[in-house]
């Protein structure tokens, strides 16, 4: 099979500023992102709290978190489309097959994954960083921030790191999105859809931008990170 | 030595019958989901000792993969793609097998007003004008061929706007969905009686005859590709069209109805 | 002359290890006071639990004219005239002019008076032509002059300080000196936990010894 016409293809479609392929990768992006953004002013204060203060249930809980790390997509794609259909319990939200959807799942994808490294970036913190900060008459919250800045790199790390897994995830997409052309086709969905009619122009084009946005991100983090994150 | 000999042989002498006791086919969804194909294959495995192993989707996809030699035999319903996977020499020729009708289905509270309209078109229309979500399948499948065809008729151009929603998915991802979405969709009648447990759709228009259905078998020109199970495929049209395979497509029924109509000649 | 600063009663327990027993202490203020006693006696917790770093079992703590108690939550206004400086001290990753700017920019201090003062703290630290240098990338020295400019530019009215001059020597250690002796000299109240001679040598300071669990003033 020749491979070679649906690579040039897929450069002309990208190149050409194809409306429904845009579409796709646009989609893709800013549902990831807002996912980790909603995520974000929860996942990271709560992660340091649970860090550094010793609550009853604390230990099951970080277990926990590891656990749901690897946790199949696909069925956290199962559960949400039957909380969220018509005969599930927030049916009448009408939630099903629209972005939110994907949104809700991704979010609850990226969750334990930004709580794990969060919590991680943290108690690797030097201990000193929080008692400085509070030394030099910052408070219990402003001293969070400095510990947290502190360990910028590691947290950042999660959320790549969850920016990854989400952006590149087809099971749960699929099954609450529901693949519709315009509305919930991200860029997985695309691919998965696109090869089995056997667009292979198309795939290869997302293709190329999915791998692009994952590689790039890392690339990016590592080089912030620079000299900064190597001792 | 002799045993190392006699082994290989018989291996290779097992994986040559088991090839002439496989027929790969491409299909559609509709044929699949309705449960048709699980009912008939064992039929015909036991009647030829051939197993026919199918992949299910749309019509369009089935005979790219027919064309591809990917197949050895393809079943669909659309006449013109199929006249034209003919006329392209990617296939032998069409056989008629069956035939059951199109449908459009919707949500009980029919927002657009469309029950018991006689003509399909001017239903589309007014599903359009009306803003009702509508799935489409989307993915080329001859009920997608089929829709587009009729929005041609009715002079509307289905565009996504909040209300077109086009999933590239089979007919019982696209039922599921007009019952989320609590919209409509055109539905090979099969298909629907098939979901009449998981969705609370309803039969809105029927009878047109622009909704007609019928499905050909077609086997794949083997002269075109290396690997192609022709024997078999062959085997598989004759008991098709045959007395035997006609009637037991008539006698296929679910809740009591049947779904498809036998339409060799 | 009131005491600025009491401890009192204190027992500090590490498991079945006590480290104090009852030890209290008083401060006076404008006065310089030096802590010693053998590696492991406990001289860096005491002063952790002055600063309401950690807890003690038992005690009582008093600064000005309030009273808390040792086991329980250190009153946060403390924290604004109570600064203490780790034995290696913290400087955050950021910039040199941030980390001494970082406790002003806590009591809301304007930018550009900020800036002012952390130039004037840094200047008085010797570290003016380290400017732009990134903290993790000063020596051993410059980082300790910088944590005592990064506390003395508040103007703390209780200074402590844990080993200024550990793991230092030479030219480094006499420069760190050199500030610690400023320190005192610039009224600060100032009690230093430390084992280098040279410091406990010094005239002006009271001499507090850790013994038996307690502390005493030394001869």
């Amino acid at each position: 099979m020749d491979l070679l016409e649906p690579t040039r293809q897929a450069f002309a479609l990208l190149f050409s500023g194809d409306r429904e392929l845009w579409g796709i990768i646009w989609l893709s992006l800013w549902v990831s992102v807002a996912a980790l953004a909603l995520l974000a002013p929860l996942c990271v204060p709560l992660g340091f709290v649970v860090a550094r203060i010793h609550f009853p249930g604390r230990r099951a809980l970080v277990v926990a978190m590891q656990g749901f790390l690897s946790f199949p997509t696909v069925v956290v794609g199962l559960v949400l489309y039957l909380v969220l259909s018509r005969r599930g319990p927030l049916g009448a939200f009408e939630l099903l097959f629209t972005p939110a959807a994907i949104l809700i799942g991704y979010m609850v994808i990226a969750l334990p994954i930004l709580m794990v490294f969060t919590v991680a970036a943290v108690q690797g913190a030097d201990s000193r960083i929080y008692e400085t900060a509070r030394c030099l008459g910052a408070r219990p919250l402003r001293a969070m921030a400095t510990t947290l800045w502190e360990v910028r790199f590691a947290v950042t790390a999660g959320f790549v790191n969850a920016f990854g897994r989400v952006v590149s995830e087809v099971g749960c997409a699929l099954l609450v999105g529901g693949n519709i052309a315009g509305l919930t086709r991200n860029i997985p969905t695309a691919i998965a859809l696109e090869t089995s009619k056997g667009e292979f122009a198309y795939g290869i084009a997302l293709g190329f931008v999915l791998m692009v946005i994952a590689v790039g991100v890392n690339v990016a983090l590592a080089w912030l990170q620079g000299e900064g994150g190597l001792e | 030595m002799i045993k190392r000999i006699v082994f290989t042989l018989l291996t290779l002498l097992c994986a040559a019958t088991a090839q002439a006791q496989t027929v790969r086919m491409a299909t559609t969804t509709s044929t699949a989901n309705t449960g048709l194909l699980d009912y008939l294959l064992p039929k015909f495995r036991s009647r030829t000792g051939i197993t026919v192993q199918y992949v299910a989707v749309g019509t369009g996809a089935a005979l790219k993969i027919g064309e591809q030699g990917d197949a050895d035999v393809v079943l669909v319903h659309d006449r013109e793609s199929e006249d034209q996977f003919v006329a392209a020499g990617f296939g032998v020729k069409r056989h008629d097998v069956m035939y059951n009708d199109f449908v459009i289905v919707g949500a009980p509270a029919d927002p657009a007003q469309i029950r018991g309209l006689k003509d399909a078109a001017a239903a589309l229309k007014r599903i359009r004008a009306a803003g009702s979500a509508f799935v489409s399948r989307g993915d080329r499948s001859g009920t997608h061929l089929r829709e587009l065809q009729l929005w041609r008729a009715a002079g509307v151009e289905p565009k996504w706007d909040g209300y077109y929603l086009s999933i590239g998915q089979g007919m019982g991802t696209a039922l599921i969905m007009a019952y989320e979405k609590r919209g409509y969709t055109l539905t090979d009648r099969g298909t629907y009686l098939a979901y009449l447990k998981k969705t609370d759709l309803q039969i809105m228009v029927e009878g047109d005859s622009r909704l007609n259905n019928p499905y050909s078998v077609i086997a794949v020109n083997p002269s075109r590709h290396p690997r192609i199970n022709h024997a078999g495929a062959t085997r598989f049209i004759d008991w098709l069209t045959s007395d035997e395979g006609q009637r037991a497509i008539a006698d296929y029924k679910v809740g009591g109805a049947q779904l498809f109509f036998p339409s060799a000649k | 002359m009131s005491a600025l600063f009491k401890a009192e009663g204190i027992v500090k327990r590490f498991g079945e290890r006590v480290l104090f027993d009852a030890a209290s202490l008083e401060l006076e203020t404008g006065n310089g006071y030096v802590l010693t006693g053998p590696n492991g006696s406990g001289k860096t917790t005491l002063l952790r639990v002055l600063a309401g770093l950690d807890f003690a079992q038992e005690g009582k703590l008093a600064y000005r004219a309030r009273e808390t108690a040792a086991a329980g939550p250190y009153p946060e206004p403390w924290r604004r005239e109570i600064v203490y400086v780790h034995q290696q001290p913290y400087l955050f990753r950021t910039s040199l002019a941030d980390n001494v700017e970082y406790g002003l920019a806590r009591r809301g201090m304007a930018r550009e008076r900020r800036a002012a003062l952390a130039g004037e703290a840094l200047a008085w630290a010797g570290l003016t032509a380290r400017h732009g240098v990134p903290p993790h990338r000063l020596s051993g020295g410059e980082k300790h002059r910088a944590a005592l400019a990064r506390a003395k530019v508040l103007n703390p009215v209780l200074l402590l300080l844990d080993e200024p001059t550990a793991n230092l020597d030479g030219e480094a250690r006499a420069q760190v000196l050199e500030l610690v002796r400023a320190l005192i000299t610039e009224s600060h109240t100032v009690l230093i936990a430390t084992h280098d001679p040279e410091i406990i040598r010094l005239a002006i300071l009271t001499r507090l010894r850790v013994s038996a669990q307690r502390i005493e003033v030394a001869e």
